[in-house]
């Protein structure tokens, strides 16, 4: 098959500069998964990331960051400072044959480089600029410090997220932020739909756009039914375990296995149900009286009285087998439930290595390849999305990308010796 | 259907959507396509297998019919934008009439059970005979290939499967607090519609159609962050970190109980400069003077001490004056908003017009949530072609059956009388 005909090839020939801080990488690394030539203005010091863990080494070398290498891949690295005076002649050569910008950061600092990637659309009428702020470019809240942390905090997804009340219904555990980054994540999948969407724009019209991207309004679209379960019932929903927040209390859908781990087995009280998981009793060797008529009674009675009988048979049942037991036999009876596992168990299952969910990037530090997830669907035969190389070494493209952008090697050495690369 | 003479051009002029999607997943993907301007025609039908269970979904709008299936509030938020027309597949006249529906359209996306469409005799490779152009979105829990091709899945099931559940949460003992929704139906959706747009700038270069197997769990392994390659490094299985950074010496780093039930503020503490401005902010305490706290490292060594005489001096502070007192100093806090705090306290999504009032034909004027980003010149209307919610059940089957089909009134109250349409 082609190289043109991968979906993975779709942006191929689209050249975007990334600069700013490390919270729009995510959008960058989405846009070289499906070909595009994603070049990272990171400056002389490197992206923040490079300073975050986790380590492939003790010594924390900026070099050897998963954080970065996660965020970065496939892109280009130019050590250029993007706010030093001499970058101006190197940003208009390079936005004169590209056709993003993304520009992540504080909404200050990235309003003032907007008024120069103005100018420099002027002069590539076909530039596409997205700036990747917490809040957008205007608003009250738009100087807000913010963190990936606060971000979820006041996008509404930490207030869906956590524990069960206690009996008296007040909540004795705080809401819970689910594992970091997420809000870039929301984000920088919504600069991807932006971007995408403008480059289909410009196909039609030849014009560039900018697009104001905001985190806050990225992450507040996406809590589901929690803001029109407000909007339309006047109601606020509230956090339970390993499960949908609601109104009013839910039965539990995580269940402990016998191997001491956890299974989402979550139940709609249908006839079919009760007899495939009387099945799944039978099969199990666990003793059950789903299909006596005193359990029929008791539904007959008092059905919530039978559905808590009904939930604590599944419990059992789960009891008595591992995790993936009850995932694989549950599935094989139609019921939807999967075991709650590590991400990492992924890595190794037939299913995933069928679909080449992960990809092997290597890590020459470490003298072997490490498994990035790079792919959420295939066309079929191939990753949609992939990878040809990992992340760059800071710095690792400047001579190549500032040559092919016409400098010679003297020009190189001085904007060097003026401090701007 | 959409005018031909829209002054101003959207990203997917002439672009028309085939939309079979269900529920929260599929829609998504199909409401950033009608956001960025595609015709998108959401086929229905009645009976109790096809129906899409989100149009029964609480809360629903005040008054009405008891059985009406347009009063939803999460399938009007979910599905504003589009048209919407019924077919019945299951009869062979319904399916000669949503090939014909496909011949003249740029994009199908569809979420129903595996095989569904085979057992139809709608595949990809049928379908791509009648339109060799078409780009063809299939989204499922698993993915269409691959060992589990039959396993069936919603949202908490790929949550479960991919690891997300499993990373939220404190630690063992405690149990995964996992999403308290369906985050991987936002997140699918967004990346349906990345690949779609992917795709038809390919399309436009190419003029090569293709099939997109989009799977919800590697969604969920895609935004696990760096946790599997972390593993693959140290060989320990993922733990759970409340809300703590693990990444860096952040710290405090967490939610802290404000005054009132239920009231928390999120505070994220990254160096010592905001750990200084945030001890002045709560009127520096005794406590903070501790040399245990004078460093970053030393605040993450003793986090658990901290967490809890951070807790015990904010107590009785009201959230939002706490924020803009620590927000003034430069620290990164945010107070966690429920769904009634965005809708109604928070300035910022008010300003930037984050909600957008949208006429529905049965229920009035509602408000939706909006797009993310703002566009300089491009046109992006969550309120699609028609500019409005979200359609009722058949409400333009004249309009798509006589104008994009060419059927007269009579055969069309035929298809009527027949229990087709």
């Amino acid at each position: 098959m082609s190289t043109q005909a991968l979906l993975s090839s779709a942006l191929a020939d689209t050249v975007i500069l990334e600069c700013g801080d490390e919270h729009g990488e995510f959008a960058g690394v989405l846009l070289a998964g499906l070909g595009a030539d994603v070049i990272k203005l990171e400056g002389k010091s490197g992206s923040n990331s490079r300073r975050l863990g986790p380590f492939t080494t003790p010594d924390r070398n900026p070099e050897h960051s998963l954080r970065f290498s996660r965020y970065n891949l496939g892109k280009k690295s130019v050590s250029l400072e993007v706010d030093h005076p001499a970058a101006r002649d190197v940003l208009e050569r390079l936005a004169a044959h590209a056709d993003v910008i993304i520009d992540s950061g504080e909404a200050l600092a990235v309003a003032r480089r907007l008024k120069f990637f103005r100018e420099l659309q002027k002069a590539n009428p076909r530039l596409i600029v997205c700036t990747f702020t917490p809040f957008g470019l205007d608003g009250p809240y738009r100087d807000l410090k913010m963190t990936d942390l606060t971000h979820l905090a006041l996008g509404g997804v930490m207030a869906s997220c956590g524990y069960d009340p206690l009996a008296d219904g007040a909540y004795d555990t705080p809401p819970i932020a689910p594992e970091m980054w997420q809000a870039y994540h929301i984000a920088g999948e919504y600069a991807v739909i932006s971007i995408t969407a403008a480059l289909n724009y410009r196909e039609l019209t030849g014009e560039g756009d900018c697009i104001d991207l905001s985190i806050h309004e990225a992450v507040s679209t996406c809590t589901e039914v929690a803001i029109p379960t407000y909007i339309y019932g006047g109601a606020v929903v509230r956090r339970q375990t390993g499960r949908h927040a609601a109104e009013s209390r839910t039965r539990p859908w995580l269940r402990r296995t016998r191997d001491g781990r956890y299974v989402k087995a979550f139940l709609f009280w249908s006839g079919r149900e009760v007899r495939v998981i009387a099945e799944m009793l039978n099969e199990a060797g666990v003793e059950h009286d789903l299909d006596s008529d005193g359990y029929r009674e008791l539904q007959r009675r008092s059905p919530s009285e039978a559905q808590a009988h009904f939930s604590a048979m599944v419990d059992k049942l789960v009891a008595s087998l591992t995790a993936e037991e009850v995932f694989h036999r549950a599935q094989a009876k139609g019921l939807l439930w999967a075991s709650v596992r590590y991400p990492e168990e992924n890595i190794d299952d037939p299913h995933f290595q069928a679909r080449g969910t992960f990809q092997p990037i290597a890590h020459p530090e470490l003298g072997r390849a490490l498994n990035y997830p790079v792919s959420v669907a295939t066309d079929g035969n191939n990753r949609a999305t992939a990878f040809t190389h990992g992340a760059p070494r800071l710095g690792e493209h400047t001579r190549q990308v500032l040559s092919g952008a016409g400098f010679s090697a003297a020009e190189i050495a001085t904007l060097a010796e003026r401090g701007a690369l | 259907m959409a005018s031909t003479e829209t002054a101003r051009r959207r990203p997917l002029d002439g672009v028309r959507v085939i939309d079979l999607t269900k529920i929260v997943a599929g829609p998504n993907a199909t409401r950033m396509l009608a956001t960025m301007g595609a015709e998108v025609i959401r086929v229905e039908w009645r009976d109790d297998r096809a129906l899409d269970l989100l149009r029964g979904v609480r809360p629903l709008a005040p008054g009405g019919e008891a059985d009406s299936l347009n009063r939803s509030g999460l399938f009007n938020n979910i599905n504003a934008g589009k048209y919407g027309i019924t077919l019945n597949m299951n009869l062979p006249q319904g399916r000669d009439l949503f090939k014909r529906l496909v011949a003249d359209a740029s994009v199908l996306c569809e979420n129903y059970s595996p095989r569904q469409m085979e057992r139809w005799e709608l595949g990809y490779e049928v379908l791509r005979k009648i339109n060799p152009g078409l780009i063809y979105l299939q989204i499922s829990g698993m993915g269409k290939s691959g060992v589990y091709d039959a396993y069936l899945s919603v949202g908490p099931t790929a949550q479960a499967l991919s690891g997300l559940t499993h990373m939220s949460g404190f630690p063992e003992p405690m149990p995964p607090a996992g999403w308290g929704y369906s985050y991987l139906d936002h997140s699918t959706g967004y990346y349906g519609a990345i690949l779609v747009l992917a795709a038809l700038l390919r399309r436009r270069r190419t003029g090569l159609g293709c099939y997109i197997d989009l799977s919800q769990t590697e969604t969920g392994i895609m935004v696990s962050g760096t946790a599997t390659l972390e593993a693959q490094l140290t060989g320990q299985p993922t733990s759970r970190h409340g809300n703590r950074m693990q990444a860096a010496d952040w710290a405090p780093h967490g939610a802290y109980p404000c005054r009132g039930a239920d009231e928390w503020i999120a505070i994220a503490i990254q160096n010592d400069v905001q750990w200084t401005a945030l001890a002045a902010a709560i009127g520096a305490p005794a406590w903070t003077g501790d040399a245990r706290f004078s460093s970053a490292a030393g605040r993450k060594a003793n986090e658990d001490e901290l967490d809890r005489l951070m807790a015990d001096a904010i107590r009785n502070t009201e959230r939002y004056d706490l924020m803009n007192r620590l927000q003034q100093r430069g620290v990164p806090a945010a107070a966690v908003q429920k769904a009634d705090d965005r809708c109604e306290r928070d300035p910022q999504l008010r300003a930037r017009g984050y909600f957008v009032p949208l006429p529905h034909s049965e229920i009035g004027i509602w408000n939706v949530e909006g797009f993310p980003a703002k566009f300089g010149k491009i046109p992006v209307d969550v309120g699609g072609l028609p500019h409005r919610g979200a359609p009722m059940m058949g409400e333009d089957n004249d309009a798509v059956y006589r104008n994009l089909l060419g059927l007269s009134s009579e055969e069309i109250a035929t298809l009527r009388e027949e229990w087709v349409i």
